[in-house]
Formats: C-alpha cells, structure tokens, sequence
C-alpha cells in the first residue's frame, strides 16, 4: 500500500511537463479551433460563416490555391532533383570524397532559410542583382513575383529532399542492377521499371514532407515580398499581428485550413511509412 | 559505364555549385564598398568592423543566445523528468506523452504563435508577457526534436538494464537515473539541444508574431537592416551564416563520433 502511494507521487514529476504542454500547446490549439466556429465580435453561438467566407472570398480562396500550388511546384522540382541527386550519389560510391563533400553542402545549406535565404537572393537577383551583371538573359528577371519565390522555395526543398533521397537509395542492391543488365535491360529502364517503383514510397514520403515543409514557410515569402502576396500562413498571421485588431474568429477559420493541409500532408506521409513497414513484414 | 560515373559527378558538381552561390556571392558582396558592375570594388572589413562595435547589434546578439539557452534547457529538464516518470512508473502513459511531444511537428510556427497570442495577448497574468509566451512557444516548437533525441538514446543504451544494474548496487532509481542514464545519454542530449539551437537561431515567425519588434533578435535584425543598407546586412547575414554552419559541423561531429564508439563496442 505505501508502495503504491509513493508511487503516485511520482506523478508530480510529470506535472511541469504537463503544465508546459497545457499552457502553450494544449488550450492554444484548442482556442483556436473553437474560436473559428464563433461568430465575429464575441457573441455566443456557433457559425460556419467563417469557412464560408473563405471558400468564396477571392482573397481567402487565392491565399489557398497560391499556397497549395507553390507547395506543389516546389515539391515537384524538389524530388526530381532529389531523385537524380541520390541516383549521382549511388554512382560516385559512399566514402568518396565528392560523396562526403556532397553531403556536407547539403548539411550546411539545410539550415539556410527564412529571412538569410531571402536576402542573398535579392543580392543575387534583386534589382541591380550581381547575377545581372554577368548573364544578360536575366536582365529582366523580376525576384518579386511568384516565379521569384517560387525559385527561393525550390532552393530550400533541395538540401532537405536530397538529404532524405540519399539514404533510400542505399536500399537498391547492386545484384539487381546486374541481374537487370544480364537480361538485357538498359540503365533507363532498369531506373524506370525497377528503381522507382522500389523507391517509390521514399520518393512519396519525401514529396509529403516537401509539401508540409513550403507549406509551413513564412519567414522567406515575407522577407521578400512582404504582405503583397496571397498565402496562407502570411494571411493567418496579418489577422493577428499588426496594426489592425486581432480577428481572432477568421484568423482561426484560416488556421483551421492550414492545420487541415498540414495534417493531410504529414498523414499521408505515417500511412506511406506505416505500408512500407508492413509490407517489410510480409517477407 | 566510366562515361556515365562523369556524368553523375558533374551533376553533383552543379548542385553544389548552385547551393554554394548565394552563400559565397553574398559574402563576398559584405567584404566591398559596392558591387554595381561585374565586379566588386574596394576591399573593406568596415562593415564588420562598424557591426561588431555597435551596441545595437551586440545587443541583438545577446538577447538571440538568452533566447536559445533558457527554452533548451527547460525542455531538456522536462522532458527528462517526464521520460523517468513514464518509462519506470507509468509505461501505460508513455504514447500520450509522446503524443504531446509529435504534435507539434505537424503544426510548426505560423499556427503556434497566432494560437498563442490570440489566447494570451492582454492577458493580465504573468502569460500576457511577450516574453514568457515566446519562451513557451520554443520549447513547444523544439519538443519533438529533444524528445525524439533523448528518447532513441535511452533506447541505444538499454536504460531498463542499466538502471537494473545500478539499482543491484544500492542505488536509489533517482539517483540512478540521473547519476548513471543521464551521463550515458548525455551526447545524445548535446546533438539535440545544438538542433534546436538552429531552429531557434533561424527562426523569424515566432519572434514577429509574438513578440513584434519589441525583442530584436539577430534575424528581426537583419531583416531591418536589409531595408536600409544592403552591404550592411549582408556582413550580419555572414556572421549568422557562419554560426548556424558551425552548429551544424558541431553535430555531424558528435554524430559521427559516437556512431564510431558504438560500432567499436560492437567489435569489441
């Protein structure tokens, strides 16, 4: 009995943890959730009004399609450069030195996003851009639209996709390739009819990742385009942060959104993994 | 097939090279007067020099490193004590601590900070301090790392058995815990803390969101500086570059370290 209770007080160990969690996890998700069902200026009742407005409100709708497509378009790029990246890397052999030096840019540029990212680029292709001065083709390169960011979004998706390529690579064994060979396959279709299709749930999983990864970006597109550009999380943010007074109703109904797209992101990514271990099993 | 090894190394190549340019460009940019033509003119370290002595920018500095100590560390100690709990006394509890350690890594910046502004901006308690909320919203945003961190390291050195061990010898489970797991696991530890240290580092979202431009951290400072003058940030824009490639170094170096450790205790 004495052991049982002492045990119980335990419990009060986890009560710091649990605290932190509750105060700036827990009741914040859960706030905003409930505020987006709240009709504006506080009164009681529940409204889907806000989820209305944001499905026919051209402002809201653009913010949505703007993110969706560059999350897109970067992950498209992203995974293809990733794909022939690991494919190269395969080839040049772990523990060769271009291998090694590879992965250390890699390593080193994973982390250069945000605000940093934005501003090299502006030096690059900004106005009077260095990278003017030396390619003519580019004089008229316009940074701040969305080819501008969607450019700076694939420059951040590359370390990130290839990091996560590499490894999966390593599960396509030599033998195959031989075999493949002996039976008269060229490299392009063993790459097309074996290779991908094997690494065909990393290359899913990474896409997934790449997704929720441009999805989340705030720092870059506002360092470079400021609040001129339709997105979403710059749209969730200007509802709470700024001059204006917070709408703390509609700013919940667009996180909403957001948290949905993240969560169909993330979770086709544990379904992906969560197959793959099962069919890992199965043999 | 050697012609084809050339082609995947020159693809390599290019994909360095293209990483590598705005990184190299703009640090050599920081290190001249201007550079309007081909190429730059007049060699200076003036930027540098005018950066280091400016009190704003020091300033700048210190509040990034208080910023980066003070949400690790809580973490670090609550999780700690959250994964003693759990894994000895209640491994029935162990998936929703988990739980409340992953959620997180699917929300990430935007949501979190609005979510906690909304609830604690005006708040007349100690919560309605910008402060306070941007300290919570770190260690929220760093508690997937440094729980996954300190949980696979638990995992890589048995704690059931060495805590067994200890525990035969007449130490308490506490004392166990924290006077053998801990320095067990302690690199482990180290490797995560330095992951968040970047994530805290190079985040921009969470201090404008929460804090606005009351907490001038190095990025909210270089993202002022870049509107007035560009050689300028572009010598703050090294010095944070520099930083977060050392934080970087220092963990694929701790990494690689133990890997080696562990695979020779295999062998041995």
């Amino acid at each position: 009995m004495k052991q049982r209770s002492s045990k119980y007080l335990y419990l009060l160990v986890l009560l710091p943890f649990l605290v932190v969690a509750i105060l700036f996890e827990i009741i914040p998700l859960l706030m905003i959730v409930v505020n987006s069902f709240r009709p504006e200026g506080g009164g009681a009742g529940v409204t889907l009004a806000h989820y209305a407005t944001i499905f026919t409100k051209p402002l809201y709708k653009k913010a949505i399609l703007n993110s969706i497509t560059i999350s897109l378009t970067s992950s498209a790029f992203g995974i293809v450069i990733a794909f022939l990246g690991g494919m190269a890397a395969r080839r040049a052999g772990k523990g060769s030195k271009l291998h090694n030096a590879y992965l250390t840019v890699l390593n080193m540029t994973s982390n250069f996003a945000g605000v940093p990212l934005a501003f090299a680029y502006m030096i690059l292709l900004g106005n009077s851009g260095i990278l003017k001065q030396w390619i003519p083709f580019l004089q008229d390169f316009d940074l701040y639209t969305s080819t501008g960011l969607n450019m700076i979004y694939v420059y951040f998706q590359i370390p990130l996709s290839t990091l996560l390529m590499i490894p999966a690579f390593d599960g396509i064994r030599q033998e195959w390739q031989e075999a493949s060979t002996l039976m008269g396959c060229s490299a392009a279709g063993f790459w097309t009819r074996i290779g991908a299709p094997v690494l065909l749930p990393s290359i899913l999983g990474t896409v997934s990742v790449l997704f929720a990864n441009a999805l989340a970006a705030y720092a870059t597109a506002y360092a470079l385009l400021m609040n001129n550009f339709a997105l979403l999380p710059i749209n969730v943010s200007g509802m709470f942060v700024g001059d204006v007074t917070q709408r703390k109703e509609m700013g919940g109904a667009l996180s909403v959104v957001m948290m949905i797209l993240m969560v169909i992101a993330m979770g086709a990514n544990n379904a992906i993994v969560n197959r793959q271990r099962k069919g890992g099993a199965r043999k | 097939m050697k012609k084809k090894t050339w082609v995947s190394s020159l693809y390599i190549v290019l994909v360095m090279i293209y990483l590598l340019i705005p990184l190299l460009a703009t640090a050599v940019y920081s290190m001249f007067q201007k550079w309007t033509g081909k190429l730059p003119e007049g060699f200076t370290l003036q930027n540098y020099v005018e950066l280091l002595t400016e009190q704003d920018f020091m300033l700048s500095l210190g509040r990034t490193v208080i910023i980066c100590i003070v949400p690790i560390f809580l973490t670090v100690l609550l999780v700690l004590l959250a994964l003693f709990v759990v894994t000895i006394y209640f491994p029935r509890l162990e998936k929703y601590v988990q739980l409340l350690c992953m959620v997180p890594y699917m929300i990430q910046g935007v949501i979190l900070s609005v979510s906690i502004i909304s609830l604690y901006a005006g708040s007349p308690t100690i919560l309605g301090n910008r402060l306070v909320m941007l300290v919570g919203a770190y260690c929220i945003i760093i508690l997937p790392h440094i729980y996954q961190g300190i949980r696979n390291s638990m995992h890589a050195v048995n704690m059931p058995m060495l805590l067994e061990a200890a525990e035969m010898l007449g130490a308490s489970k506490i004392y166990g815990f924290f006077r053998v797991i801990v320095p067990n696991i302690i690199s482990g530890i180290t490797v995560s803390s330095l992951l968040a240290v970047g994530l805290i580092f190079g985040d921009y979202v969470l201090v404008r969101n929460i804090a606005g431009t009351g907490f001038k951290n190095v990025q909210v400072y270089l993202f002022l500086t870049m509107k007035s003058s560009s050689t300028k940030a572009s010598a703050v824009f090294v010095i944070i570059m520099i930083t977060t490639f050392l934080i970087t170094l220092l963990v694929l170096f701790l990494q690689s370290r133990d890997t080696k450790k562990r695979l020779q205790k295999v062998k041995g």
